[in-house]
């Protein structure tokens, strides 16, 4: 496997050194992320690919400050975090939006939180709102949307609060195809305009291909660096290139990797299922 | 022929009442009805069920005089200062029971405890503390309001979505952002339950303990009409608070019930 500290150069806006998350559980410890080490440069799209359950959400918490890690540490811009970073805007897997607010004021959260003036924020989660699509939605309710709808307000606000680096865990996993590869246009043009550094989580792998600079792909439990990929397509790129020569080699690559990593982990739960105690390491 | 009407339901012509509308208005007058036979039949002393006539001249009587309305204002200022006090109290102990789980591993089950412990029993000791005036009222009004919107809130603290505690997180929200646009949003609904259960035992307490020891308020009145057996007198008070109780609860269940249709 790929020595995992070759990959960090000084000038990374994120790094993640040798991190190391471990879950006490009623059957003993569990190590969810093990020795993850990789970095992040500006303004790159880098995606962390890897079956479910191989600790992603997992790093995605340590590294928005919102989950302790055992070991290691992850700073930004060469300042170690204890906490929430200004610099970092999560978008969660989970459903996240605030049913009590409107979608406007959902966008218009984390503005709100700032102290920004009503009307002025406003029109700003109003161009946000616009950017995903959702123009004509202003004044509805999370429970008058659909899932995907729903996943959109959050990103709007997220994007909202112009962070740095935009850490984004599954966010487009309720979505169908479609609109799927609509809203990664979106996001990638978004993030290319702005030049935004943008870490994305996925089991995806037509979208992290067509997203990224780099792939990370994880190994399943415990989660652990097996391979950093450099996709080298040209850019702009829009759902279009999914169709290309280049395109399916980097898929194929990378599913060879993700395949064998995944029917691990479902060999591993079929064990699980048949002697559900100690069956583990 | 009958099923052909439960398929086209639009066909029929809608009645005029429901049928539980019609069913608890006949109950009504039946009830009235007996009651009027038995004040005139003599079987019971005339005093202890008085004709509807009586009552009904009792309750202009009484609708007419400021006396009246000076203590219902006594006694509404009272609930409501004991909701005030009672609710905030317990809203702030809920929620840090709730958000805090070695206080609430401490602490709760005396909750739980006390809750349904009648409050007057201590109502000695609120004359004590606070004399006979409003303010032993508002001290038992409070007491017993406090437990249920306590045990609401830290109950609906637990069940706010964990997703929307981390999101507030990740957007560096102070605390008390944290409370006021996340935890006390994402609890409304049980916090409305609280303050509803919360008002009728204020009422109650309240009430209670005019009747014990006062020289103001409805609960005084009762009491007082009880003791110089003026039974229609009694009784029209006790219709009034019915409906002001009914009145009440509606108000709030609204606050609840606009709150759902449209935000969830
Ligand atoms: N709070 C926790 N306590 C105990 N174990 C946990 C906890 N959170 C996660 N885990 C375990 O850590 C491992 C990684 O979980 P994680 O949610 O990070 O996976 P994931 O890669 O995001 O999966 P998915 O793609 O399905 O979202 C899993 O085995 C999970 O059971
Ligand atoms: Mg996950």
């Amino acid at each position: 496997m790929t020595p995992p500290a070759a990959q960090q150069s000084n000038n990374d806006i994120l790094v993640v050194d040798d991190v190391v998350v471990r879950f006490d559980t009623p059957d003993g410890s569990v190590t969810a992320v093990d020795h993850v080490s990789f970095g992040v440069r500006p303004g790159e799209f880098l995606s962390v690919i890897g079956p479910s359950g191989c600790g992603k959400s997992t790093l995605f918490n340590v590294i928005g400050g919102l989950l302790g890690h055992t070991e290691g540490m992850v700073s930004v811009a060469g300042v170690t975090i204890n906490g929430p970073h200004q610099s970092i805007g999560m978008v969660f897997q989970e459903e996240s939006t605030f049913p009590w607010r409107s979608v406007t004021d959902n966008v218009a959260f984390p503005l709100e939180l700032i102290g920004m003036p009503k009307a002025q924020r406003i029109e700003r989660a109003r161009h946000f709102i616009s950017l995903v699509g959702l123009d004509g939605f202003e004044n509805r309710y999370p429970n008058e949307l659909s899932g995907g709808m729903r996943q959109r307000v959050s990103l709007a606000r997220t994007l909202a609060s112009e962070p740095k680096i935009l850490l984004m865990d599954e966010p487009f996993a309720a979505l169908d195809e479609q609109t799927r590869l609509l809203l990664g246009d979106k996001v990638l043009q978004i993030q290319q305009q702005l030049k935004q550094t943008t870490l994305l989580i996925t089991h995806n792998i037509t979208e992290a291909v067509q997203m990224s600079d780099r792939i990370l792909v994880m190994t399943y439990r415990p989660g652990r660096v097996k391979r950093i990929v450099d996709i080298d397509l040209p850019r702009p790129r829009t759902s279009e290139i999914v169709g290309s020569e280049a395109f399916g080699r980097y898929v194929a690559q990378i599913w060879a990797d993700l395949r064998e990593e995944a029917s691990r982990g479902m060999r591993d739960e079929e064990d699980h299922m048949m002697h559900p105690a100690g069956s583990k390491s | 022929m009958a099923d052909t009407s439960r398929v086209t339901p639009l066909a029929a012509p809608a009645p005029v009442m429901s049928p539980v509308t019609l069913l608890r208005i006949v109950i009504i007058l039946t009830v009235l009805a007996v009651w009027e036979l038995l004040s005139y039949s003599g079987w019971l002393y005339q005093d202890v069920v008085p004709s509807l006539l009586a009552i009904g001249g009792a309750l202009i009587d009484l609708l007419t005089h400021g006396e009246y309305y000076f203590n219902l204002a006594v006694t509404a200022g009272e609930v409501g200062t004991a909701l005030l006090l009672g609710g905030s109290l317990g809203l702030i102990v809920g929620i840090t029971l709730g958000a805090n789980r070695f206080l609430s591993k401490a602490f709760e089950s005396y909750l739980y405890y006390l809750g349904p412990t009648p409050k007057i029993i201590f109502f000695p000791i609120m004359i004590m503390w606070f004399g006979v005036g409003p303010g032993s009222k508002i001290a038992l009004g409070t007491l017993s309001c406090f437990f249920p919107v306590a045990l609401s809130a830290a109950a609906g603290m637990r069940q706010i979505d964990k997703t929307l505690i981390r999101v507030g997180k990740s957007f560096r929200a102070s605390t008390a952002q944290m409370v006021f646009k996340i935890y006390l949003p994402a609890m409304r609904h049980p916090i409305i339950n609280g303050v509803r259960l919360g008002l009728g035992v204020a009422l109650i307490g309240t009430l209670l303990a005019e009747t014990k020891l006062s020289n103001k308020g409805i609960g005084f009145l009762i009491i007082n009409a009880y003791s110089t057996f003026d039974m229609p007198r009694m009784y029209a008070m006790l219709i009034v608070l019915f409906i002001l109780s009914i009145g009440a609860n509606a108000v709030v269940g609204r606050l609840g019930g606009l709150d759902t249709i449209k935000r969830n």
